[in-house]
């Protein structure tokens, strides 16, 4: 653990994603927030990121979509699903596409910070599999 | 054989190498440790939401349909992550989990629809065709006029009803029941404060979404109408008429009505109406009634305008005394809210209940006040003249002529019946409402001035407004607003009677006003409660103390200084408020069927496969011992000997396998079983420590002598483990061991323990999580362990979670010794309390047995002398 968390939080809500990231980066993570799918797409095109809190009802593209996109442009990128709507079929359908996670808003901040935690832990072990695969020289 | 197909793709087909020349192996053993503790994980949170179902079941606490969602929710994705962990461990054989998955999923989503799909009807219907049978369409107040209207001729007024299905048309068209189940999700129960939010957040959205045009016309259209047959541009009033509302469960007051709305505010009205449905008295009082607070439709009744001289509510029986023969009236001058919500002290009647309808008592009240319409649409207060304040508002034969309104209302109907009255500038009586009486249930007691209590001294009168005695502090309340830290069982001390009282009905143990009449809102819902009420004190803000305690005889109308216990116990205090019978309650109850149920009990049984599982309980179960199945799926002939599980030969009641996912056994530790010695992994070998504790001696016999005992103890702790072999009562237990890390289950029929912990020297990562489920015994003794296991963990210093007989501790980041120092003291109690099922009665005095235990007497012995060598920790 001795290079900081990349969070990326996705909500449509301003304000959740300002006291998140405040309390977040406070807890010693890199945190940036964007409001919608498409934006945090963009932003994955070209910089990685650890672990993602991605909203699930979001105007526009909406989580579930924007998570099958975040997949393939990061395929390691855990995500942890952040929902206000509890629908099973969303849940199941997160679960299917790859989320790490189904959470229910509200969350608590230690709950929260926990499960990103093991979603860090959880990438770097994929990522030390995947660097060994490769071979180290490789 | 499978192992070996799961350890070739792990490994592909190379040679063996040692593990740390290996870096993709230990990699793989890594992801294997997180894939199973992921398995760990959801098995703990779907035990968690079962657990919480069972609690909530037992009826005692408050609970919202988002609790049911979201509860259903986190055991379905837990449940699904499960399966796919297993998939992933297993190479895949048990994808026959999927279809049963989604079977579960369908039924659950099945339930929690709650059958809303059903034909759509018109949006707007004339009063003048709607009866009881449109209940559903129109919702309960429409339905009650239209029935009065058109089935008993009763007078009420001109008018139409926008349907339920118009308020639909308006939420899904702007997809409002997301948005409102999303912003109810952030409630919980019995938080006034946050519940005023929530409702602001809501009614913002309903405001800020346009009605359909469709509707917007259907609605004018039904004005225009109601012009045409009343000729002229007639000002109405938008009441709520809510499904369910004025029927069993009164919801009297909790929703929204606008008067003397103007033509161009009818449709702002309208949704403000709608959004009634969201008041922070609506959203509690569902919450006390287990109404789900979700995809309720609200219809509204849009009724022309009375311009009413007098007004107020009369109920066909003495609400607060049922079987007297007589009938109540209050008045008061203007439009009626003053009446209903309790802000003036009104005129009462009671007339006889016989042919003759005699009016046997009329008392004028001091009405202060009077609502009148204003011009620009809405209502106002206004001063009511010195002349005029103390002034009967009825006459003698408009009273009798409006007690045969009520009369016949109550023939029609079949029961006794309350209704709000409107008397116009020309003198004609109109009904404005109706719905059945909330008559106290214990109203049948002789009518009586308050009595003498002993002790204690009679401080206050007023009216009996609903019956029964209760007991408590003061909590003074100068406004509906006023209630921040209302204690549990205090009374109510309030200058109004308002129906916003509603949000502390579930702890108020009496309310007491200065004004307000027993046939209003409140006092119809203090009797729906079943909570004694004293009304029209005059003094009681101004006399009562703030937390001094107070007793309240409602059906006396008596507050008496302190608790007189005389009164308390001759009228025990109403069980009525547990959620047992509600329709969220009922929900709960079906979605639990598909949840919480275990129907997979016996691992052995030709039963226990995937395509029997039919809850996610079962699914959990199964998972869960297909998890260790195939961790500790053994083969002899295994090419890599670090996945091998082996047995612990360990003086132990249960037989332990371990397998090590890296740096938990000594590296020479591959023979057919392993010795305590052999663990490395540091929180293992403390557990262990534990549960060989000499002082357990869990295998004597209960009747044996101290002497007996020292012989055994001197022995060597840790015995090869086939001597105590035919002592062994019960299955497996696996333990997965890593550096740092520990994770132990055993599960003996319905008993279950399980300690999973991390522990270094740096602290920050290092915790301790403590299950411990159900057990053989019945549930009495059952419960009785849970909270001795609770009350020792707490005095270890974990933080523990007691959810039925679900036991949840957890300690974090404690220093490594501090750490290891209580899975010690957690192995000691895995093995003592197996003890306990035997010796723990269902009376049994749990404090006895917590020092006990803590004082190292483990086998609970009563003759115990704490001066054992080996006693303690």
């Amino acid at each position: 653990m001795t290079r900081p968390i990349r969070l990326l939080i996705v909500d449509d809500e301003a304000r959740l994603v300002e006291t998140l990231s405040k309390r977040l980066t406070a807890r010693g993570l890199y945190v940036e927030g964007v409001h919608s799918g498409a934006d945090a797409l963009a932003l994955l095109q070209g910089k990685p990121f650890d672990v993602a809190l991605l909203d699930v009802r979001m105007p526009g593209m909406d989580g579930l979509t924007t998570l099958r996109e975040i997949k393939k442009l990061q395929p390691l990128l855990q995500v942890i699903m952040l929902s206000g709507n509890a629908s099973i079929n969303a849940a199941v359908e997160g679960m299917r596409l790859g989320a790490s996670e189904y959470l229910l808003k509200p969350a608590n901040i230690d709950d929260v910070l926990a499960k990103i935690e093991e979603a860090f832990h959880k990438k770097l072990i994929q990522e030390e599999r995947l660097a060994a695969q490769h071979g180290p020289g490789a | 054989m499978k192992a070996r197909r799961f350890l070739r793709r792990l490994f592909g087909r190379e040679r063996w190498k040692p593990l740390e020349a290996r870096p993709d192996a230990r990699a793989a053993l890594h992801l294997q440790y997180l894939t199973f503790k992921d398995l760990i994980t959801s098995n703990d949170e779907i035990l968690e939401v079962i657990a919480d179902m069972e609690s909530k079941l037992q009826g005692g606490t408050t609970f919202g349909m988002a609790f049911v969602r979201s509860r259903a929710v986190t055991a379905a994705s837990h449940a699904y992550r499960m399966i796919q962990n297993l998939n992933s461990l297993s190479r895949r054989r048990y994808q026959d989990l999927y279809p049963r998955f989604s079977e579960i999923q369908q039924a659950v989503e099945g339930v929690l629809a709650m059958g809303k799909v059903r034909q759509r009807g018109p949006l707007v219907l004339p009063l003048a065709s709607v009866s009881l049978h449109d209940l559903d369409a129109v919702g309960g107040k429409s339905a009650n006029l239209g029935e009065m209207k058109n089935r008993a001729g009763l007078p009420v007024p001109e008018g139409f009803a926008v349907t339920t299905d118009a308020c639909i048309e308006f939420f899904e068209a702007n997809q409002l029941w997301d948005d409102i189940r999303a912003i109810l999700m952030n409630l919980g129960t019995g938080d006034l404060q946050a519940a005023a939010e929530t409702s602001e957040s809501i009614r913002r959205a309903i405001m800020a979404a346009p009605l359909p045009s469709r509707l917007e016309a259907a609605i004018l259209d039904g004005y225009e109408r109601l012009c045409a047959s009343s000729g002229g541009t007639p000002r109405v009033a938008m009441r709520s008429s809510a499904v369910g509302e004025d029927g069993e469960i009164s919801f009297a007051g909790q929703y929204v009505s606008l008067l003397n709305v103007a033509r161009d505010q009818i449709l702002g009205a309208y949704k403000e109406v709608i959004a009634g449905l969201y008041t922070p008295r609506a959203i509690c009082y569902r919450a006390i009634k287990g109404i789900p607070e979700e995809d309720i439709p609200m219809g509204v009744a849009c009724l022309a305008m009375v311009d009413a001289a007098a007004s107020g509510v009369a109920s066909s029986v003495d609400p607060n005394r049922p079987a007297a023969p007589r009938m109540v009236i209050n008045g008061a001058w203007g439009l009626g809210i003053g009446t209903v919500e309790g802000s003036v002290s009104p005129d009462t009647w009671t007339v006889a209940k016989d042919g003759t309808r005699a009016v046997i008592t009329s008392a004028a009240g001091l009405k202060e006040t009077r609502v009148e319409p204003l011009g620009a649409g809405g209502v106002h207060s206004v001063p009511v003249s010195a002349r005029m304040q103390p002034a009967l508002c009825l006459t003698e034969s408009q009273v009798q002529e409006l007690a045969g309104l009520v009369q016949a209302a109550e023939d029609h109907f079949g029961g006794p019946r309350e209704v709000e009255w409107a008397l116009d500038r020309a003198g004609r009586l109109i009904l404005l409402q109706s719905r059945p009486v909330h008559a106290s249930a214990r109203g049948t007691e002789p009518e009586e001035t308050p009595r003498e209590v002993e002790g204690h001294a009679l401080i206050l009168t007023g009216v009996p407004a609903s019956g029964g005695s209760g007991s408590g502090p003061a909590f003074l309340s100068y406004g509906p607003e006023d209630l921040q830290g209302f204690p549990e069982g205090g009374v109510l001390v309030a200058r109004h009677s308002h129906p916003q009282y509603v949000r502390v009905m579930d702890r108020a143990s009496a309310i007491v006003t200065d004004i307000g009449a027993p046939t209003g809102h409140m006092a119809s819902l203090a009797r729906e409660f079943g909570i004694p009420a004293v009304l029209d004190t005059h003094r009681a803000t101004s006399l009562l103390r703030p937390g001094a305690v107070v007793t309240v005889d409602g059906g006396r109308g008596a507050v008496y200084e302190g608790r007189a216990e005389s009164l308390l116990s001759a009228a025990p205090s109403s069980g009525a408020r547990g959620m047992v019978g509600t329709p969220v309650y009922a929900v709960l109850q079906e979605v639990s069927k598909h949840v919480v149920t275990l129907n997979l009990t016996d691992p052995k049984s030709p039963e226990f496969t995937a395509r029997s599982c039919r809850t996610f309980h079962d699914i959990a179960r199964f998972v869960h011992e297909k998890t260790f199945e195939e961790m500790f799926r053994v083969s002899d002939q295994a090419s890599y000997e670090e996945l091998r599980s082996v047995p612990l030969s360990a003086r132990l009641p249960f037989t332990v396998y371990l397998i090590d996912l890296g740096g938990g056994l000594t590296p020479g530790a591959r023979a057919r079983e392993v010795s305590p010695q052999d663990i490395l992994s540091s929180p293992m070998k403390a557990l262990l420590a534990g549960m060989t504790h000499p002082e357990l001696r869990w295998w004597m016999p209960k009747a044996m002598s101290i002497g007996g005992f020292a012989s055994v103890t001197t022995e060597a702790i840790f015995t090869p483990f086939m001597e105590y072999g035919e002592r062994r009562i019960g299955d497996r237990s696996y333990a997965i061991v890593a550096e740092g890390y520990c994770n132990f289950s055993s599960r003996i029929g319905y008993h279950f323990a399980a300690v999973d912990a991390y522990c270094t020297a740096s602290p920050s990562r290092n915790y301790i999580s403590f299950r411990f489920k159900g057990g053989a015994a019945d549930e009495a003794r059952r419960a009785n362990r849970c909270v001795l296991l609770e009350r020792i963990l707490r005095s270890m210093d974990f933080q523990v979670e007691r959810l039925g007989d679900l036991v949840n501790a957890r300690i974090r980041k404690f220093s490594e010794e501090a750490t290891l120092e209580r899975l010690d003291q957690a192995g000691r109690l895995i093995v003592a309390t197996r003890q306990l099922d035997m010796r723990m009665g269902p009376a049994a005095d749990i404090d006895w047995y917590v020092s006990a235990f803590l004082k190292g007497n483990y086998l609970f012995d009563p003759d115990f002398a704490a001066v054992s060598p080996q006693g303690g920790s």
